[in-house]
């Protein structure tokens, strides 16, 4: 960015003297940006008849309404913010990973497989250990054909990620349509194209086994080490050093003696195994057994919440636990208040658009 | 037998072609002066549902299809505003459009026919002319398909000779290389980007609408299924070309016709296996794998006066 465009910038901000610098407007962006679309996903279900108090009220019951219901949000934060740290670090090496979708479903897929064949007699919690480690493997080769993509052929990883999410899609479908893959056998009371459950050994051992009722699982210590270890990588080590410097500008780093190719694999190959993580954490966690659709919609809801969160750790912390609650009031007000969930979605669309059109706004260019 | 599941399966392939075309078409201008509109499938998306619901309160499909054209235009309009004039970056801002055109689509489409309804929208009929279908083979399949069909191939010639022969198209050529000298030499950069980004969005309304009003007569959540991204992809494949980006449009066409081509012959292949083929070639394609080719130099960077 050249300095002329800078200090136009800098004097379009209109704060007041005494605020400037206090709340940076890259914290400003997103939550006015949200509780604006919030806003108006309320007036859209005013004007279209809903009753407003009725639909906030299963909203919130949805989200926080009793401690199953805030174990669902939560799981679902887990899975959300697992694709967010992938997409915030790829994103450090300038790459945009909009493929999670695809790495969830293909994570979930390997770990189903690995937990109906072969992991589930295995002893001190390598039951769930390895499918889970198999899960972010498989996420993690996915996000990485990207990236050999990228470095090798210089392929746009935006159309890369997202065509392989369309290719990850049908594979799924396949696993759980193809009784020599991973579909139940139909000798069932039903026949649905689902996978058998996982064995119980596989199951991601429960927070709070003595509730009862909360579904939180251990994937929620496992998320938090995982911010911390991508918060200290990208902040505080040489490779996140040199993620940056591969970004920033590709021809000079390789002068600088970097392995930019190799950089390119590897940032998206983390971020695919974060997703693919994300994935197996969702079929582990809570869900225990394979569908063709499990994946809908989380990858670009974690997405947005990388979108959001402007490259911290942090705002994917806070981003996922909003789309986790966000997602799970808008299930419930879909089956007590019988207003579509596809309002959570516009909102989403808004905040997206929202954030990436007051980019020029600030200093720092989302991804760009 | 066979000769009739041939002329199935390239009815179909042209068929689901066309949306690609359209989109392909109008894209391939657009990127040619250096915006990508990654909400092309938005757009279509929008559009198929306004046609139908148009087509639905009106009993018309034209009028359907008109304002399936100008939802489509609005979209891209927004969408214009964001990418040249706010210069923000053209594939989030595309994601955006395509995750809220999928909410209010699917919104709307519950409020006002209902979760259950199927209700058939008045669409276009297909030509069946008599004289082109005692043809063999090739008869029926190029008979049975509405004229929008040929209205997109049509498009294709107005897009090659817009870009070819126009003082438009010099400018969209120049403002999608070099924008500092296509300004210098006082072609207005910002102007030419919106008419890029408008026609992408005309084009796009015309495959959207063609899919609700057209192809199926009905409207279905996320009916659109990845067309967009697709018919962008067609564009990559294409070499930024007219036509070859309709060949592209109709290979993709074709792939995904084959899902009904195998299990009529009875093969035993995978459906699930051949749903992911379009996207595969498409994969392939944009590796590089099959012939090599440059990209607009401008393409997706924005421009500003003054700054470098």
């Amino acid at each position: 960015m050249s300095k002329s465009e800078f200090a136009v910038k800098s004097s379009s901000l209109s704060w007041p003297d005494g605020l400037k610098g206090a709340i940076p407007l890259q914290v400003v962006v997103p939550v006015v940006a949200t509780i604006g679309a919030l806003l108006i996903g309320l007036l859209i279900i005013a004007i279209t008849g809903g009753s407003v108090s009725e639909a906030v009220e299963a909203f919130w019951d949805g989200m926080a309404g009793s401690s199953f219901n805030i174990g669902s949000s939560l799981n679902r934060a887990i899975s959300l913010g697992l694709v967010g740290l992938g997409f915030i670090f790829a994103n450090r090496a300038n790459l945009t990973n909009v493929g999670g979708e695809g790495q969830i479903a293909i994570g979930g897929m390997f770990a189903t497989a690995m937990a109906l064949h072969g992991a589930g007699s295995l002893p001190f919690g390598l039951a769930f250990i390895v499918p889970l480690f198999v899960g972010a493997l498989a996420g993690g080769c996915w996000g990485a054909l990207a990236g050999v993509l990228k470095a090798k052929r210089n392929t746009n990883e935006v159309i890369s990620t997202l065509l392989l999410s369309f290719i990850a899609l049908p594979l799924v479908y396949w696993s759980v349509e193809s009784f020599h893959l991973l579909r139940k056998p139909i000798s069932d009371v039903s026949s649905l194209p689902e996978s058998p459950e996982i064995p119980d050994a596989t199951k991601l051992p429960l927070l709070f086994p003595a509730d009862g009722s909360s579904p939180l699982h251990i994937g929620l210590p496992l998320a938090i080490v995982a911010v911390i270890v991508v918060w200290f990588v990208l902040r505080h080590t040489a490779l996140g050093l040199k993620l940056r410097a591969v970004g920033l500008n590709e021809m000079a780093s390789r002068r600088a003696g970097l392995r930019a190719s190799w950089l390119i694999i590897l940032a998206m190959g983390v971020s695919g195994a974060l997703g693919g993580l994300g994935g197996a954490i969702m079929i582990l966690g809570q869900q225990y057994y394979l569908t063709s659709d499990f994946s809908s919609g989380y990858g670009f809801d974690g997405l947005v919440v990388g979108l959001l969160s402007r490259g911290s750790a942090v705002g994917v912390v806070i981003g996922a636990l909003l789309f986790g609650f966000l997602r799970s009031g808008s299930i419930n007000m879909e089956i007590t208040a019988h207003i579509p969930s596809a309002v959570v979605l516009i909102c989403q669309g808004l905040i997206v658009i929202a954030i990436a059109g007051s980019a020029i706004l600030m200093n720092r260019k989302p991804n760009s | 037998m066979i000769e009739e599941q041939l002329a199935v399966f390239i009815g179909s392939g042209l068929r689901l072609a066309v949306p690609l075309i359209f989109a392909g078409a109008g894209e391939m201008l657009s990127e040619r002066a250096g915006v990508l509109n990654l909400s092309l499938d938005g757009m279509m998306l929008t559009s198929a549902f306004t046609a139908a619901a148009a087509s639905w309160a009106t009993g018309s499909p034209m009028a359907g299809l008109a304002a399936g054209v100008i939802a489509a235009v609005s979209v891209a309009y927004v969408q214009a505003i964001l990418s040249v004039t706010l210069r923000a970056n053209q594939l989030v801002v595309g994601i955006g459009f395509n995750i809220l055109a999928l909410g209010a689509t699917t919104f709307l489409y519950r409020e006002i026919f209902g979760p259950l309804s199927r209700d058939a929208i008045p669409g276009f009929t297909q030509l069946n002319w008599s004289w082109l279908t005692s043809i063999p083979v090739i008869g029926p399949a190029l008979s049975h398909q509405t004229w929008l069909a040929y209205l997109a191939i049509f498009m294709v010639g107005v897009t090659w000779a817009l870009l070819k022969y126009t003082s438009f198209g010099l400018a969209v050529r120049a403002v999608g290389e070099d924008p500092r000298s296509a300004d210098k030499a006082g072609i207005n950069v910002a102007r030419t980007r919106y008419l890029g980004v408008l026609y992408a969005g005309a084009l796009a309304g015309l495959g959207g609408a063609f899919l609700s009003i057209a192809d199926s007569n009905t409207f279905t959540e996320n009916m659109t299924k990845g067309a967009g991204y697709l018919a962008i992809t067609a564009v990559i494949f294409g070499g930024w070309t007219p036509w070859r980006t309709l060949g592209a449009c109709l290979l993709f066409g074709f792939a995904t016709a084959l899902q009904f081509l195998v299990p009529a012959l009875q093969l035993d292949v995978p459906v699930a296996l051949l749903l992911l083929l379009p996207y595969l070639l498409a994969l392939i394609a944009i590796a590089g794998f099959v012939g090599k080719s440059r990209q607009p130099a401008a393409l997706t960077i924005p421009f500003a006066r003054g700054a470098s």
